[in-house]
């Protein structure tokens, strides 16, 4: 009986049933989809970071190296278990020719490595660790996403000849937050053009217990070894591969979250609508003696065969899409061993939906019990309305149109009804504008200062200690299109912790005011005596604004001020600013910032400079942007995409869903308004009202909350990359104009399409006694 | 007297194929400006259909339907609609009204979509109306609390709005008790004695002695007519059996 009864309600409501099994399958599966990537992910990267055997602690180092002494250290520190020092030969991106392309631009540290010995493997696109024959070259997996290399591609790296043969990935360096990318060349190739280029030591350590990492770091620290670059430990490695690709999760996670509750709302709505044109049966059904329960099941079956259905259809989209989707990880990663986990966790979180359908529908189905028989057969309908509308009456309307109105009145006299509708325009609007502006923000040039850069135009890194500073100060200072500019020195300090010990710690010196960065407490260092620091320094040392950490400078112990803590993702995250001038030797590295009174020179600025001054590597901020958080950005803005075609499509389908139904339950309402005269065009004009009404409501809501809840949850996903304060850089034009009006087109085509029924209702037909 | 609406040979049915079923065949008839009329018959005698048609509310399948010089077949969907709202008043057996509004706004409802700008004054002649049936205290009530006869006076009122050239009721009485019936008949009569033509489908034959021509249906066809003096209050029962007479004699 059950049978007969789903298939006759279903071929009644062909469109209604439809479209609820559209959101159901479209919630599964982007829940399974996001299941099958985070498995992925994770499994990927574990097998590449377990191939390659990632360093546990990596401490990169440019000058003097003393092996001996570090070799000494590894094996008197018991938790060393492995210990080498690999050689990362630094080369001008000027002087890397890849087939016809240069990598002058390139804002990376690109140089030459031969494969490890023990450990921090290079790998092939197979996962094995890469045998190379001399002349030839492995080039980094990025230069194949963006093309800049093929396979049998002629490389000429400081004029001598290599063929490209293959790709390879970098457990440390794969992504592009890391600053350096190797090449694999044989040792062969290696010693041949050693001098060419500036040689920096990978320092890398394996640890027997890995969870002992930050007692490793302080013994390394008080040490005194060899530490003049940033530090990275396996964490922070895994991370950074981790991090354009689960952004990108994180985005299908929040929409597959907004559309199961869109899925809900479309059941929730289908629902009361059913349960108000079935009121009386069910007031008689009530009569004759059937139970609640008895009455339910008939509905919970039909909505069972459509979650069932919809759940299926889901599971296999996902199938279809998750290649596209996986093709990253893939890429950079590699296969995952588990990926059968996959399946079995992408299949838990559809039952979960599934069972969170039928759980919701028994819900809704509770307000059975409150049907009382017999108000049901007396007046076919429920009794109980809203009184708000009341005074908003006809008669003392001079502001609306008669049909507008009357549209108008109908939203606040069913408000539940259209309460659900909103809801759903609501998380629409919400889905469009969010994703949109998380990625308007992270590609703004202005978004970098949460990340550790001041807001500039052009950024010049000059190595360690070199003379031809001054004379790009003196070149900056008599150049009229530099508006304003600054030089920033790091250098190591030590800082004594509270418990005596001795950490190194990286400042950068010079006038922090110039560019500011976003500090998500305090501020910019001023005087002598204060200090900024990152937010994992902060958190490491536990140190808030105004606490007092002692720094020995020049020799002397000298207390510094916390003046503020700001976030970094640059040099593994721990650095510090401040003011104060120190004569000591030993700049690790300076960055010269500056403005350009006319943006449009930037490219011919960057060519001049890197011209005049061959040991700086100067680079277009925004090229800088681009090559750092690229391929993030991409990642973002392609679910931004995906975002309003979903959030369009949605609209669209729930509007048609509402019209539809509306139309069919409204026949007497319009047969009566025909009856008196009201013509087809009128009730349309109202039933656009009603819908333009809505909609309005849910845009403005929609914005609301995009720009509260929306750059909240943002906001956690940004804290991902270590910033901490956050706040949406919006672009009104489009975020509060061109999708609204999107929506608002969306809405009345599928309103205009939902209404042709609404001219074909006979009055005779409708009025008959 | 000029002839408000004229029906010629109408022809309509519904269904098709085998299951094709003759409404109204070949019906022709007349009504005269401020003529109060009845149409009488069994149930599926085709008396609502040929409301229907003559008000243009439903297509005729052949034959014509004049009103006030318009061929309604000539007129387009929204020339109907005109014609409805501006010209023509309709009562219904069961109430028809939208569940939103409350009496004074169902009333005014047709009125408003042309005068947005004269609300005042239709809601002053929505008052007077209401006041003048009966029922001046109920405006801000909802519609789910007054009785059946109280809103079929709300709707007789919503007919009136614009003045109309002919009221067409059907059944306009029948889901009243037979006190509030000769309530409404009242007001019917007193509509017409003010120069408004009336046509009432009905079964009941106290509802059709109030008017002064009966006709009689069966099978979509118009098988007799009555004529009856005017009423003017007196020998009500006389004019009821009249009407019994006539259908016993037709056998309806």
């Amino acid at each position: 009986m059950f049978y007969r009864i789903i298939r006759n309600d279903i071929l009644k409501s062909k469109a209604i049933t439809l479209t609820t099994m559209i959101f159901v399958a479209a919630s599964v599966m982007l829940v399974s989809l996001a299941a099958i990537l985070v498995v992925n992910l994770s499994g990927a990267l574990d097998t590449l970071m377990t191939q390659a055997k990632t360093p546990h602690f990596m401490q990169m180092h440019s000058g003097q190296i003393d092996t001996s002494r570090l070799t000494t250290f590894a094996e008197q520190n018991s938790n060393v278990d492995e210990f080498q020092v690999v050689e990362f030969l630094n080369i001008d991106g000027a002087q890397i020719i890849l087939g016809d392309n240069s990598l002058a631009n390139s804002v990376q540290d690109n140089g030459l490595s031969v494969q490890s010995e023990k450990f921090d493997y290079l790998l092939d696109l197979d996962g094995k660790v890469i045998n190379v024959s001399n002349s030839e070259i492995y080039v980094p997996v990025s230069y194949m996403k963006d093309n800049t290399a093929k396979i049998g591609d002629k490389a000429v790296i400081s004029g001598k000849e290599f063929t490209v043969v293959g790709f390879l990935r970098d457990s440390s360096m794969n992504s592009s937050l890391a600053a350096s990318k190797r090449f694999l060349v044989s040792s062969t190739d290696y010693a041949e053009i050693k001098n060419i280029g500036n040689t920096e030591y990978l320092i890398e350590f394996r640890l027997k217990d890995m969870s002992a990492i930050g007692a490793f770091e302080t013994a390394y620290a008080s040490a005194g070894l060899e530490m003049n670059g940033p530090t990275v430990t396996y964490s922070l490695f895994r991370m950074m591969n981790a991090i354009s690709d689960g952004m990108m999760i994180g985005i299908i996670l929040l929409v597959s979250l907004l559309v199961v509750s869109i899925a809900f709302m479309c059941i929730r709505f289908t629902l009361l609508a059913k349960i108000e044109e079935d009121y009386r049966e069910i007031g008689v059904m009530k009569a004759i003696g059937l139970r609640v329960s008895d009455i339910k099941k008939v509905y919970l079956a039909k909505y069972a065969a459509i979650a069932a259905v919809g759940s299926i259809l889901g599971f296999a989209l996902s199938f279809v899409f998750k290649d596209m989707l996986l093709e990253n990880i893939r890429l950079y990663m590699g296969e995952s061993e588990n990926s059968s986990l996959a399946y079995v966790l992408g299949i838990i979180g559809i039952l979960l939906v599934f069972f969170a359908i039928m759980t919701y529908v028994n819900g809704v189905l509770k307000r059975f019990k409150k049907i009382s028989a017999a108000e049901a057969i007396r007046f076919g309908t429920s009794q109980d309305k809203t009184k708000a509308a009341k005074h908003f009456t006809l008669s003392k309307n001079r502001l609306f149109n008669t049909n507008i109105f009357l549209g108008i009145k109908d939203v606040l006299s069913r408000k539940k009804l259209y309460g659900t509708m909103l809801a759903v325009l609501v998380l629409s609007a919400f889905i469009i504008i969010v994703p949109q502006n998380l990625y308007n923000t992270i590609s703004s040039k202005s978004f970098i200062s949460y990340m550790g850069i001041g807001n500039y135009d052009l950024r010049i890194q000059l190595p360690g200690n070199i003379d031809s500073i001054y004379e790009i100060e003196e070149t900056m200072k008599s150049d009229q299109a530099i508006s304003k500019f600054t030089v920033l020195t790091t250098k190591t300090f030590k800082a004594i912790m509270e418990d005596g010990t001795v950490e190194n710690i990286k400042i950068e010196l010079g006038e922090h005011s110039i560019f500011p960065i976003e500090y998500s407490e305090g501020k910019a260092p001023t005087v002598d005596d204060q200090i900024a620091i990152s937010t994992i320094y902060a958190n490491e040392m536990s140190k808030k604004v105004g606490d007092v950490m002692t720094l020995v400078i020049e020799g002397l112990e000298k207390d510094l001020t916390v003046s503020g803590i700001y976030s970094d993702i640059t040099n593994g995250g721990k650095t510090a600013k401040a003011v104060f001038t120190d004569n000591s030797e030993g700049i690790m590295w300076s960055v010269i910032s500056a403005e350009l009174s006319d943006k449009s020179l930037v490219d011919a600025k960057v060519a001049e400079y890197a011209d005049k001054f061959d040991d700086a590597k100067i680079s277009d901020i925004d090229e800088f942007v681009t090559q750092t958080f690229g391929s993030t950005i991409s990642s973002v803005e392609m679910a931004s995409y995906v975002a309003v075609i979903v959030a369009l499509v949605i609209t669209v389908l729930v509007t048609l869903l509402f019209m539809k139904m509306l139309v069919a339950k409204d026949r007497y309402a319009i047969a009566v308004m025909k009856a008196f005269g009201f013509t087809n065009s009128d009730i349309k004009a109202q039933y656009v009202s009603r819908t333009v009404f809505v909609l309005i409501v849910g845009i403005v809501l929609g914005i609301l909350l995009a720009n509260t809840l929306g750059e909240m949850l943002a906001g956690l996903a940004i804290s991902s990359f270590g910033a901490s304060t956050f706040n949406f850089e919006v672009n009104q034009i489009s975020a509060y104009l061109l999708s609204p009006l999107m929506m608002i087109l969306a809405v009345l085509i599928a309103t205009m399409i939902g209404l042709t029924g609404a001219g074909q209702i006979k009055i005779s037909e409708n009025i008959k006694e | 007297m000029k002839k408000i609406i004229i029906g010629d040979h109408i022809v309509k049915s519904f269904g098709e194929g085998d299951e094709q079923h003759i409404v109204l065949d070949e019906v022709s008839v007349e009504i005269q400006e401020g003529e109060f009329v009845a149409v009488m018959g069994p149930s599926g005698s085709g008396k609502s259909t040929l409301m229907f048609m003559l008000s243009g509310m439903d297509k005729v399948d052949a034959g014509k339907v004049v009103f006030d010089n318009q061929e309604l077949s000539e007129v387009s969907e929204n020339g109907l609609s005109d014609i409805r709202r501006t010209k023509m008043g309709f009562v219904f057996q069961q109430p028809t009204m939208l569940k939103n509004l409350n009496i004074l706004d169902n009333i005014i409802l047709p009125s408003m979509r042309d005068n947005r700008k004269n609300a005042g004054k239709i809601s002053e002649k929505a008052r007077a109306l209401m006041k003048r049936v009966g029922i001046a205290e109920l405006e801000k009530r909802d519609i789910t609390q007054v009785s059946g006869g109280q809103l079929q006076r709300v709707g007789i009122c919503r007919s009136l709005m614009n003045s109309p050239k002919i009221i067409f009721g059907d059944e306009p009485t029948g889901a009243l008790n037979s006190k509030s019936a000769e309530k409404i008949m009242d007001i019917f009569s007193e509509i017409n004695a003010e120069g408004t033509a009336v046509m009432l489908v009905t079964h009941d034959a106290k509802v059709a002695a109030r008017t002064e021509r009966i006709m009689f249906m069966r099978d979509g066809k118009i098988v007799s007519e009555l004529n009856l003096p005017k009423f003017d209050g007196t020998d009500m029962d006389g004019r009821v059996e009249k009407v019994t007479v006539k259908m016993w004699e037709i056998g309806i």
